[in-house]
């Protein structure tokens, strides 16, 4: 399956930002998972075609890093974050009633195809947030029960990443919350509020 | 001027000995310099350090930690130490890591008795691993390419097969694959290799990892016989050691020659050995009453001299430009003198061909480096002829030389590029394209202030030699002119005149390589003596088939592109089969000749006297025309 046109001009852009295009090639990845779900060969090859690099070259860093799939997983991934400081706020807890709600464990997919699960991965660097995890290309953060429920119900049923409209694709868009749950922290959470504050 | 000299040395102590080396030595080569001799595994003197391996660790006084003796630089006043106790304990540290997964097969490994890994693990290893796990297991055997074979589990990860993909041949072929201890060497989506380069892999693999199909479980290193030459695969002259087992050749390998091959070889030449391969004992054949008859080697040499002798000077002579300077210079002389013919040849055939000249080769294969500008006239076609001047171009564009590859038509663009200002302008071509390359060099000469110098491609590991010794119909030995007495060359032989020819085929690789319109001609000659090592497709043209030695087979000397005498070994016996010189001379004493050499080198001797210039033979140094008084 080739490129969209919009994902190779993309790459092309990205490969314009750097002194080197060897630097373009991690955001080319991101472009094509983005797109695609996974990384395939061919895509890799395609990749090496734009930035003007040795194929081998791309393979060897998609293979370094485990965030790149080589074949379809499940529709979402969601990755519990079990570093220190997502550990000493519970995520062992989290990760135990995760995979009891899923019936799944570490690196195994539901049998509908809607969830993939991850709890081996390091530090996400949300550490403001713990515990939390990612979905998809999305943190959410100050996991609950009742949250971990609200955003499985709705992984079950929503589009694949890749396969949900660009529009939808923005940051901004959350999946639901539990009321009186502090979500988010970050630029536009309570710190960034103090910040200015100060001023 | 001497204080700058001073400043640029640095004076350190390596186990308590002083040694003086310029600023930014490595401490590994600092060491080496006084015979102090520390064990590596990644680092290579022809590639960046990494410190990988962390087998070079040494202690440095005042450095908290112990240092890689492959990646650090010599200081002024540096306290070195290569064999404390400290740093044994890492020795045995980093063999006894090496070893957890390393399958302990050397038994069954290629490499086994020439490896590094089971070298040092002898000499600085622990003698037992206490790692009683399963080892990690990964694909052996992989075919990387049809050349070369892979063993993922021998691997140590040294990155020097990836680094010379990068650094020396720049194609990036291969790659490391995943990561930490599931990290793998492999090419992109395990295509198959295609590199030109691929036995320089199997060459700088420090364990058994990357081995040559063609040498697999042939030979121990310790049964090989290995023998000095000269690579039969073009006229580069990488220097290369023919190793045998059992009088056969098992691979060659090669060996360095700084000003030549740089240490590398292409798989043209390295995998061209199986051509060269005796498959057993051919008698020679005389056509009789239609048919070819075996015959003994004296019957078949009467019968060439009495055929070549009927034909009164209008005889042909062909010799392969793999032939040895001993055997051009002999060929030469049955037909000046013996056969009163001059129509001599050693090229391919083409309608014209530029005449040669000593300046073809004003341009030193080394000199390339120190070039500014490098004209590659003819683009890939020139690399092709001569593959490992990839390398060195390679290396020079590294370095800052600018190179340009085009087509041989496209010398306009090559007067434009390079700049009025340049110091050192090099132009490279095959011969076929010699016209091109002097218009280029006269028209640069004009445009810029420094040197224009041109190195023409010929073909085969002679050709130039062929050139030299005058195998042409219009030049003696020595590019001297034949005052109007000029001979007829390949092209005209088809147009009438020639009675007989005598076509000395030395090399499969580089044959004659007859036309349509040739056979046609050749196949209407009342004499076609065919004297070449393995059967030709004129075989069924010939009158008389003498079987010759393969390049493998004989000794003698050879000249390069460049000019360079050089000196091949015979390898493999082949005394059934009389050496190509004997032939040449068994003709011409048929035909009175009072010849009576008794070895290759005799003829060498002979040969100075004609051509004092070849005495660079024995210097390995190249041919200077200039000196020619």
């Amino acid at each position: 399956m080739p490129l969209r046109p919009d994902t190779v001009a993309k790459i092309q852009d990205y490969a314009r930002r750097y002194p080197s295009a060897q630097s373009a090639i991690l955001p080319a990845l991101w472009a094509v998972q983005y797109e695609q779900g996974y990384v395939t060969d061919e895509a890799l090859a395609e990749v090496a075609t734009h930035l003007k690099l040795p194929p081998s070259l791309i393979e060897a860093t998609s293979s370094f890093y485990s965030m790149f799939l080589t074949r379809p997983e499940g529709r979402h991934e969601v990755m519990i974050c079990v570093n220190a400081p997502c550990m000493l706020r519970g995520a062992d807890a989290i990760v135990a009633y995760a995979e009891q709600r899923l019936g799944i464990r570490d690196g195994q997919t539901t049998s509908d195809g809607a969830i993939t699960l991850r709890s081996t991965i390091e530090c996400l660097g949300a550490c403001g947030g713990a515990p939390m995890m990612q979905v998809d290309h999305r943190f959410e953060e100050n996991l609950t029960p009742d949250r971990i429920n609200a955003i499985f119900d709705h992984l079950r049923t929503a589009p694949a990443f890749h396969e949900q409209p660009p529009a939808e694709k923005k940051p901004a868009r959350r999946t639901p919350t539990v009321s009186g749950e502090i979500t988010r922290s970050g630029p536009s959470g309570a710190r960034a509020r103090t910040r200015k504050a100060s001023k | 001027m001497a204080s700058t000299v001073v400043t640029d040395q640095v004076t350190l102590t390596v186990n308590g000995q002083s040694v003086t080396v310029p600023k930014g030595t490595l401490i590994l080569d600092a060491a080496k310099k006084i015979g102090i001799d520390i064990p590596i595994f990644c680092s290579h003197p022809k590639m960046a350090p990494v410190a990988v391996c962390r087998m070079c660790l040494v202690e440095v006084e005042k450095m908290p930690k112990l240092q890689p003796a492959c990646a650090v630089y010599v200081a002024d006043g540096m306290v070195v130490r290569t064999t404390t106790e400290q740093v044994q304990k890492y020795q045995k540290g980093v063999l006894e890591f090496l070893l957890i997964n390393h399958p302990l097969d050397c038994p069954i490994c290629d490499k086994g008795g020439e490896c590094p890994l089971q070298d040092q693990t002898y000499q600085y290893g622990p003698g037992a691993s206490r790692f009683d796990f399963e080892k990690a297991h990964f694909d052996k055997a992989v075919p990387l390419s049809d050349k070369i074979v892979l063993d993922r589990e021998r691997c140590i990860l040294c990155w020097r097969c990836t680094r010379f993909s990068e650094e020396i041949s720049g194609e990036r072929e291969l790659a490391l694959i995943q990561r930490g201890v599931h990290t793998i060497i492999g090419t992109f989506n395990d295509e198959p290799a295609q590199s030109n380069y691929q036995g320089n892999w199997t060459e700088i693999c420090p364990v058994g990892a990357l081995t040559s199909r063609e040498y697999r479980f042939i030979s121990r290193p310790w049964d090989l016989d290995r023998t000095a030459s000269i690579c039969p695969g073009c006229s580069m002259g990488c220097n290369i050691q023919v190793d045998a087992r059992h009088n056969r050749i098992g691979r060659f390998q090669s060996r360095e020659n700084l000003a030549v091959d740089d240490g590398w070889l292409c798989d043209f030449g390295r995998y061209s050995f199986p051509t060269f391969q005796r498959q057993g004992f051919e008698a020679p054949r005389v056509r009789q009453d239609g048919k070819l008859v075996e015959v003994s080697f004296e019957e078949a040499i009467a019968a060439a001299a009495d055929g070549l002798a009927q034909a009164r000077g209008a005889v042909a002579g062909w010799a392969s430009p793999a032939a040895t300077n001993e055997e051009l210079f002999l060929f030469q002389r049955l037909f000046r003198q013996r056969l009163q013919s001059p129509h001599i040849d050693h090229r391919a055939f083409r309608p014209t061909w530029p005449d040669p000249d000593p300046d073809d080769m004003t341009l030193p294969i080394a000199d390339l480096e120190r070039c500014d500008y490098v004209v590659v006239l003819g683009g890939q076609e020139v690399i092709d002829a001569a593959p490992v001047l990839h390398l060195r171009l390679f290396k020079s564009e590294r370095r800052g030389v600018k190179v340009l590859k085009i087509d041989a038509e496209q010398g306009a663009r090559a007067r434009e590029w390079v700049p009025a200002d340049a110091q050192a302008v090099g132009i490279l071509a095959t011969v076929s394209h010699k016209k091109e390359a002097t218009d280029l060099q006269a028209a640069l000469g004009k445009k810029v202030k420094g040197s224009v110098r041109r190195l023409l491609v010929v073909r085969g590991p002679n050709g130039r030699g062929a050139n030299d010794l005058g195998i042409l119909p219009n030049f003696r030995p020595g590019y001297e002119g034949l005052n109007g007495q000029s001979g007829k060359g390949r092209a005209e032989w088809g147009k009438g005149g020639i009675g007989a020819a005598y076509i000395f085929e030395a090399s499969p690789l580089h044959a004659f390589e007859a036309t349509e319109d040739e056979r046609r001609w050749l196949s209407g000659l009342k004499t076609l003596v065919m004297h070449r090592f393995r059967a030709s497709p004129l075989d069924d043209l010939a009158h008389v088939i003498i079987p010759g030695r393969a390049f493998t087979e004989k000794a003698g000397t050879v000249t390069n592109m460049e000019g360079r005498v050089q000196r091949i070994g015979r390898a493999i016996d082949a005394d059934a089969v009389p050496d190509d010189w004997m032939v040449l001379q068994a003709i011409a004493r048929k035909l009175g000749a009072p010849w009576d050499y008794h070895e290759s080198s005799d003829i060498t001797a002979d040969l100075l006297d004609l051509i004092p210039q070849y005495a660079a033979v024995d210097r390995g140094e190249r041919v200077l025309w200039s000196e020619r008084t």
